[in-house]
């Protein structure tokens, strides 16, 4: 394991980290780092996994059919 | 004897970790050599983020949690506090460094789970709160150099400690307690073919402040910059001015921490990360870094290129090493002789090429040093790194001008840092109001965003606005004087002449000569 603590006496608990969340998240965490640092011209990022669109484009076609009916 | 974790915060988020938390490394030096019990959590060379640091909380029974850092690690260090308070809720937890001595009356009422801050250099601070901690002695209002939680939640800064004298009194930091080969594994850097090939870089600090009085600086309340005054409603508050106490390590300390280093850790190049290296060869009237110089030929630190005079490659052995210089203190002597004993580069601040911005400046610096300075430094061996800023309040399209004619004729390629009010520094108290009215009232979400002055945060040019200064960054950088006379052309056409950042005065800085305390000689740590 890591020494994640140094000093000059033992820790009264060990320090667990979970090495498969540990390393997906490092994975996420370092892609979206270089990415980011690389934004520019065709280079760009989108953050969300997932997204339900709510937006305008539907609402104001409701707004039209209350309008015409 | 107290259980004492500190944590180094993370520093430069989009970057790896490249510099040691030398300063939390020398207090764990100084608390263990008192007996204490001290872990050291460096949260910026792991970045395993908050889950883990809630584990770090949670290894054992701590009297103290102790988390300093710039006010550029502000963000991280707020949220640090919550979760250490979450964790272990029995601790005294503790703030030090630049981001609460800067303004330690805001932080506490930012951050309500500090219990006790540090305020300014705490070798001696540190020890002292530790012991009485030890002795279950809460009270702190007779402790020099902090500001302390009284129970009615309330905050209280105390009178200024007095710095030591004399800076060879300190031991060497604990280096042993850092992950070190995290950052031995991030030693290349990209100032000079040397440093680029470096495989066990260390940083080592050789002195504490600096003579000079820059509107864009402070110094930590280290170097004799700082002094507590009761302001109209009767409250102690910080006062930074041009007061200074200049310390420096006796060259033979140095050279023998670096040996040490070379011996123990295999080092082959050691970065100083002193303010400016050549204000306290200044002070010493040009003896400090001749006799380092020599010092580091004769413990056999010179690397063998520059003893064979033969171009350096990864076959080289010695420490090669770097600093920061100036343009109007350094000499073409003493630089070669640093050359000779391995120097790399030397970061040079001269921030712009104008002589009205300069002037205004506090630097001491004036355009023709800053362009004489380039040569002289490249013609000794060593690579000069200017830096330059953008956005000074004075800055004009001439300035702008002035600046990117330098640059071509030197050959200097650079995307400027923008002007930045720091708390503690001269700008951010002549700046405050304007600061607080760019970012709607919230002067915490201000300092929340400050970073390395690479992007934009609250302006304070007086003739240009935050997206103008980010067009001119890009017009310095490709060193374009068609596009900046389009610019002008356009600016003049559409400007609405106002003036909106006034300078102001401030009962936080004083642009006087008033200097902090300092102990007598003959402090045992």
């Amino acid at each position: 394991m890591e020494e994640l603590l140094k000093g000059n006496y033992k820790v009264t608990k060990n320090i667990e980290i979970e090495a498969e969340e540990k390393s997906e998240n490092n994975l996420t965490i370092n892609f979206k780092k270089v990415a980011l640092n690389s934004i520019g011209g065709s280079m760009v990022y989108v953050e969300r996994n997932t997204l339900v669109w709510e937006g305008e484009e539907e609402a104001a076609d409701k707004k039209n059919e209350i309008k015409s009916s | 004897m107290a259980k004492v974790l500190l944590v180094n915060p993370v520093v430069r988020e989009e970057d790896i970790p490249r510099h040691i938390p030398y300063g939390i490394s020398l207090l764990a030096s100084i608390a263990m050599k008192k007996g204490h019990l001290v872990q050291i959590y460096d949260a910026n060379a792991w970045r395993k983020g908050f889950d883990v640091l809630e584990k770090v909380f949670r290894a054992d029974d701590w009297d103290v949690i102790a988390i300093g850092g710039l006010t550029t690690t502000y963000r991280f260090i707020k949220k640090a506090f919550q979760l250490a308070k979450k964790n272990s809720p029995k601790s005294i937890l503790m703030a030090g460094g630049g981001f609460i001595t800067s303004m330690p009356q805001d932080i506490m009422g930012w951050i309500p789970e500090i219990d006790l801050g540090l305020v300014g250099e705490a070798f001696v601070t540190f020890p002292e709160v530790l012991d009485k901690i030890d002795r279950q002695d809460f009270n702190f209002s007779s402790t020099t150099g902090v500001v302390f939680r009284h129970k009615n939640g309330k905050s209280y800064l105390t009178p200024a400690k007095p710095v030591i004298k004399n800076l060879d009194d300190l031991p060497y930091p604990a280096w042993d307690l850092l992950p070190l080969d995290i950052y031995f594994k991030n030693s290349a850097n990209l100032f000079s073919e040397e440093s680029f090939t470096a495989k066990r870089r260390m940083d080592v600090n050789g002195s504490l402040g600096c003579g000079l009085v820059c509107k864009y600086c402070w110094h930590l309340g280290t170097t004799g910059d700082m002094i507590v005054e009761e302001d109209k409603a009767g409250e102690n508050q910080v006062v930074f001015t041009y007061g200074r106490n200049i310390r420096y390590h006796s060259p033979s300390y140095i050279v023998n921490m670096v040996k040490h280093l070379y011996e123990v850790y295999n080092i082959d190049f050691a970065s100083f990360i002193d303010e400016n290296l050549m204000t306290m060869d200044a002070a010493s009237r040009g003896i400090w870094l001749n006799e380092i110089c020599d010092l580091w030929k004769e413990k056999g630190l010179q690397p063998t290129c520059r003893q064979k005079n033969i171009p350096h490659d990864e076959d080289c052995r010695g420490v090669h090493w770097n600093g920061t210089s100036h343009a109007g203190l350094h000499k073409f002597e003493t630089l070669k002789r640093m050359h000779e004993a391995g120097c790399t580069h030397l970061v040079y601040g001269l921030e712009s090429f104008d002589p009205n911005i300069l002037k205004n400046l506090g630097k001491g610096s004036t355009a023709a040093r800053n362009k004489s300075s380039v040569g002289i430094c490249l013609s000794s061996g060593i690579k000069p790194i200017p830096n330059i800023i953008l956005g000074f309040p004075e800055e004009t399209f001439d300035s702008i001008k002035n600046t990117i004619t330098a640059m071509k004729e030197l050959g200097i390629t650079a995307k400027p840092h923008f002007a930045t009010a720091y708390p503690g520094s001269e700008w951010y108290y002549s700046y405050k109001n304007s600061i607080i009215e760019q970012y709607e009232g919230d002067l915490e979400k201000y300092i929340a965003e400050l970073g390395d002055a690479s992007s934009i945060s609250a302006t304070i040019s007086h003739h240009f606005t935050g997206v103008e200064l980010i067009g001119l960054q890009e017009i310095i950088y490709k060193k374009d004087l068609r596009l900046l006379a389009l610019a002008e052309k356009n600016w003049h056409r559409n400007r609405k002449q106002e003036q909106i950042n006034y300078p102001q005065d401030s009962i936080n800085f004083k642009s006087k000569s008033v200097r902090g305390p300092m102990e007598a000689e003959g402090r045992t740590f």
